[in-house]
């Protein structure tokens, strides 16, 4: 059959090389989307777990403070059922501020370890040695990536008002921390330098309990034995980690891009489908004739369907592997882009698996698509196919058309709201993804509190002071990040997404990560120092840096657990934080103990964003452009094909090259007008459900984004300018065209 | 003399349109097609000699009614099966030729040669002495429909129609958009390949072409109005156009 077929494939393939050259980009670029997404999605989870056994990760780390240490802990831990082995390791927790973090100031509670202790659990993979006289520090992968600090480099940590500079002598590969999605992360002290630093933090001195678990024992059983062992023995838990949240955190951006990526492939295919449905469509109404003849001289339906789906399918699949093969050379620089956020790294290698699926998912999409659109030649009738008669038909280049613009304008849609409210209204875009972010944050020196708001609040560049501080507290599930304010009513962030911020002091609303543990309304205990409280759950608040492993606490409901908020968040009227600070530091220093210019942090944090959401836009509005150039191309070639007749007698009659061509380029506008628009119109409603369910994947459950209907328009009006020239570029063969050739034919 | 039936039609029953607008080419239509003749039809327009044509031949199916082709009744027969049919016992040639653009006359030629033969250096050397025989020079044969004459395009469409030996050779109105020296050349491949024994059936108005027919059968009013049996063609003798004239004259032409 298929030797039958082979001339006619051959004549196919010969005749519409532009066609299927266009088909094939869409498809290559289709292939190397999808298989980017699926190489990652099969290997970096695997690459991870590897890694992280290859290190000794332990599957629960504990932490408690030295203070209430005591050496029959670990062999009662080790007798808890479940737990094969632990390992003690001590280190010092403290709130630091990294200064010059990607240019800004970072706070990270950081916990610094002894670079050469002895480890079974948790172990440190360092990758340069520096012999030098000076204090040496070995930072985690993230924070070189991420915090742009190389060897060589100083780095500055401000622990309560005093800086501790060292000399980066070289990076840690480790699995416990990675990055700051845990709210913790590790620094790692050669011997000498870690004893001295201890020495002076000696109130902060932590011990870590490190456990390898038995296989299918579940985490969250061994984490409230031991925590409920600690307690029993009155020692509060500082914070417990696990591997399930270290991994869900540090692959989080990674599996939104798998994510955004397979929904991409998803509408690229939709659209090369449409296509490959509108040139059978069209191949059969423009040779109708010529497929009555090969029924005449003895071509089955099936053999004449099967030279015209084998086409699209050889292409289809040529295009795949070709597209495969060319993903490989962009997958090491996706996964180094991912290996900041994540804090580990590996090379993507030629996966089997995805290469198969990629390639089976494609020609078999493509096959069945074209089949389906090629199935009316079976009713065919050979005589009614030579005199031109065919059933009704829809109008197929108009559907398609508009299938690609409302689509095209969703992805525009969505890059352009991205780019609107990171660019233009980066505070629609921070309020999403962090916290409260006021200009300026003062520590005031002790007993100092009530004299600087004063002073604050006269100060005319000031529009509103809020005590407001975010500490570290206990709870039964571990360590939390609480945020602690005077009145949740006055801040300008309010990351409450159900139910409602706290009021009273016996109030409390918990982040996302506990919402399930914790109904609205239920009782947890929360502890800081040696105090421990109860608290109602009013509602719950999200939190991305922490994990969702937050709370909000009143200054009242702080005080019933020994802390008081010693900080002040300073919304300035204009952006001049740096003035600011550095006239308070002169004239007031008695009453500051610490300064924080978070303005000049959430500038640095928006231009990182900016950047990675211009390259997004760009990205989407060039795929954008492909596609409507490789659809306009189908399109026209088919027209020009059709309408040859029409042209010529046009040309007869007087009209011009130039005039054909632009009529026929304008015939495109009103439906192109028409569907970027309907699907503009409805963006403003389905896009912050679109939003939301986006960015709730890393976290972010309440979206601040705004739709801009002048954004909407500029997309529009520029997607049906790019579309009419396009269209006027491709129509230009019309000028080929002449009125000779109408005798000729 | 018994001739030996290739096709025999009986009661055949055509219409087309629906409701008030049926429009009934013929009702009740019997016809004979013997073996090694050259049968022309000839009609007024609208008599209905092509959709006869191509029902004898399968392309078309008659709404009621028998063709026993060779024995076989091809009414019974579906649609995939009329195909498997029609390569092994028909050749058509159309009157606005329809050769495969932008494919070769030789490619064209395989493409129907595939279809009963295997071997493809057998279907090219069998085209190359058709060409031959059908006089389309060697340096034509990879020239596209597009770039050759009339006649050669329609010469390559006979080539195309024989090349799988069949049984009978369909021909509608095959010089209709020719002029009169590529006609000419036309129906001189058609008599050669009757004298080799080639059964042909073809429709025409043209008189010019029908000369060239053993036998002519007139359609009219639905049936087979008369027929003429004219001999084998030799040349356009004044005494056989006669004979045309006088009886395309009483069928009232």
């Amino acid at each position: 059959m298929m030797k039958q077929a082979f001339t006619l494939i051959k004549h196919n393939l010969n005749k519409m090389k532009g066609q299927f050259f266009s088909f094939g980009i869409i498809i290559c670029l289709t292939a190397v989307i999808m298989n980017i997404a699926l190489v990652l999605a099969l290997q970096t989870f695997s690459a991870y777990d590897d890694r992280f056994t290859e290190l000794g990760t332990a599957d629960v780390n504990v932490m408690i403070s030295q203070m209430e240490y005591s050496d029959t802990i670990i062999g009662e831990i080790e007798k808890i059922g479940g737990v094969m082995t632990a390992e003690k390791h001590e280190g010092v927790l403290v709130a630091a501020t990294v200064r010059e973090f990607a240019d800004a100031d970072f706070d990270m509670n950081t916990v610094f370890y002894n670079l050469d202790a002895d480890r079974r659990i948790n172990r440190l993979e360092v990758s340069a040695e520096n012999e030098t006289d000076e204090r040496l520090i070995y930072i985690p992968v993230y924070m070189k990536e991420l915090g742009g600090f190389s060897v060589g480099n100083y780095i500055t940590y401000s622990i309560n008002g005093e800086d501790f500079i060292c000399k980066v002598g070289g990076t840690v590969s480790e699995m416990q921390y990675g990055n700051y999605g845990t709210g913790l992360i590790g620094a790692y002290l050669p011997d000498a330098v870690y004893s001295e630093f201890a020495e002076e933090h000696i109130e902060n001195k932590i011990v870590e309990y490190s456990l390898i678990i038995e296989e299918g024992v579940d985490l969250e059983e061994i984490k409230t034995s031991i925590t409920e062992l600690l307690k029993n023995k009155g020692i509060s838990v500082l914070s417990v980690s696990d591997r399930e949240v270290s991994r869900q955190t540090r692959t989080m951006v990674c599996t939104l891009l798998i994510v955004i990526f397979l929904a991409l492939a998803a509408i690229i295919l939709t659209v090369s489908v449409f296509l490959s449905d509108f040139r059978i469509r069209s191949a059969i109404e423009d040779e109708l004739a010529q497929m009555g003849v090969l029924k005449a001289v003895g071509y089955t339906s099936g053999l004449i369907i099967l030279s015209t789906v084998m086409p699209y399918t050889l292409v289809g699949g040529i295009a795949a592997v070709f597209g495969i093969v060319l993903s490989y050379l962009l997958l090491p620089a996706v996964a180094n882009v991912l290996a900041i956020q994540s804090g580990f790294s590996y090379t993507p290698v030629f996966d089997v698996g995805a290469f198969i699926l990629v390639l089976l998912l494609l020609s078999l999409s493509i096959l069945l698509f074209s089949y389906i659109s090629s199935r009316k030649i079976h009713r065919l009738e050979p005589i009614n196919a030579i005199r031109g008669i065919i059933g009704k038909e829809g109008a197929g280049q108009n559907i398609l058309l508009a299938a690609v613009s409302f689509g095209i304008m969703v992805l525009l849609s969505f890059a352009g709201t991205l780019l609107y409210n990171v660019g233009l209204k980066p505070d629609n875009f921070m309020k999403t993804l962090s916290e409260e972010s006021p200009s300026v944050i003062f520590t005031a020196e002790s007993g100092k509190m009530q004299e600087l708001k004063n002073v604050l609040l006269e100060d005319n560049r000031t529009e509103s002071v809020l005590e407001y501080i975010t500490a570290q507290v206990s709870s039964p599930d571990g360590s939390l990040t609480a945020f602690v304010c005077e009145d949740f009513c006055k801040v300008r962030n309010d990351i409450c997404y159900e139910g409602r911020n706290p009021k009273k002091e016996n109030e409390i609303a918990v982040g996302n990560a506990l919402a399930e543990k914790y109904p609205i309304g239920s009782e947890i205990e929360i502890s800081c120092s040696e105090r421990t409280a109860g608290f109602s759950v009013t509602g719950y608040v999200q939190s991305i840096n922490y994990a969702g492993e937050v709370c909000e606490l009143t200054e009242g409901g702080y005080d019933r657990i020994g802390g008081s908020v010693g900080t002040v968040y300073v919304y300035l009227q204009d952006k001049t934080a740096d003035i600011f600070i550095a006239e308070y530091e002169e004239k007031r220093q008695e009453l500051i103990a610490t300064s924080v210019n978070y303005e000049r942090l959430a500038e640095n944090s928006s231009k990182i964003y900016a950047g990675i959401v211009s390259v997004v836009t760009v990205v989407l509005f060039a795929i954008s452009v492909l596609l409507v150039l490789l659809v306009l191309y189908v399109i026209l070639g088919s027209i020009l094909n059709r309408r040859k007749t029409e042209f010529g007698i046009y040309k007869a009659v007087g009209y011009t090259s130039r005039q054909l061509t632009i009529k026929t380029a304008l015939e495109f506008l009103p439906i192109t007008v028409i569907s970027a628009g309907v699907s503009a119109v409805l963006s403003i409603w389905y896009l912050p459900a679109m939003n939301q369910s986006i960015f709730s994947l890393i976290g972010a459950m309440k979206n601040h984004f705004e739709i801009s209907i002048w954004i909407l328009i500029i997309f529009v009006l520029a997607y049906t300018v790019v579309s009419f020239v396009i269209s006027v570029f491709l129509a230009a063969p019309i000028k080929r065209i002449t009125a000779y050739s109408l005798f000729k034919d | 003399m018994n001739k030996q039936v290739v096709i025999s039609a009986r009661h055949l029953k055509k219409s087309f349109g629906k409701d008030e607008n049926v429009q009934t080419i013929y009702s009740d239509l019997n016809i004979d097609i013997y073996k090694g003749d050259f049968t022309v039809i000839m009609g007024s327009s609208g008599a209905g000699k092509s959709t006869l044509l191509y029902s004898l031949s399968g392309m078309d199916k008659p709404d009621s009614g028998e063709i026993l082709f060779d024995g076989t009744d091809i009414t019974k027969l579906n649609s995939d099966k009329l195909a498997v049919f029609r390569r092994k016992e028909c050749g058509f040639v159309f009157q606005q030729i329809y050769l495969i653009d932008k494919m070769s006359l030789m490619d064209n030629v395989i493409t129907a040669g595939v279809l009963t033969n295997k071997n493809r250096e057998d279907i090219r050397e069998n085209a190359k002495k058709l060409f031959s025989l059908v006089n389309i020079p060697e340096l034509t044969w990879k020239k596209n429909s597009s770039q050759v004459s009339g006649g050669e395009a329609q010469r390559a469409g006979i080539v195309r129609a024989v090349i799988n030996h069949p049984n009978v050779l369909f021909a509608d109105e095959p010089t209709g958009a020719l002029n009169s020296a590529n006609s000419a050349a036309v129906l001189d491949v058609l008599t050669s390949l009757y004298e080799q024994g080639q059964n042909i059936v073809m429709v025409t108005h043209d008189k010019k072409s029908a000369l060239r027919g053993s036998r002519i059968l007139y359609i009219k009013d639905g049936e087979i109005f008369g027929e003429c049996n004219l001999g084998k063609y030799e040349s356009d003798h004044p005494m056989r156009t006669e004979k045309l004239e006088r009886f395309t004259a009483e069928m009232g032409w």
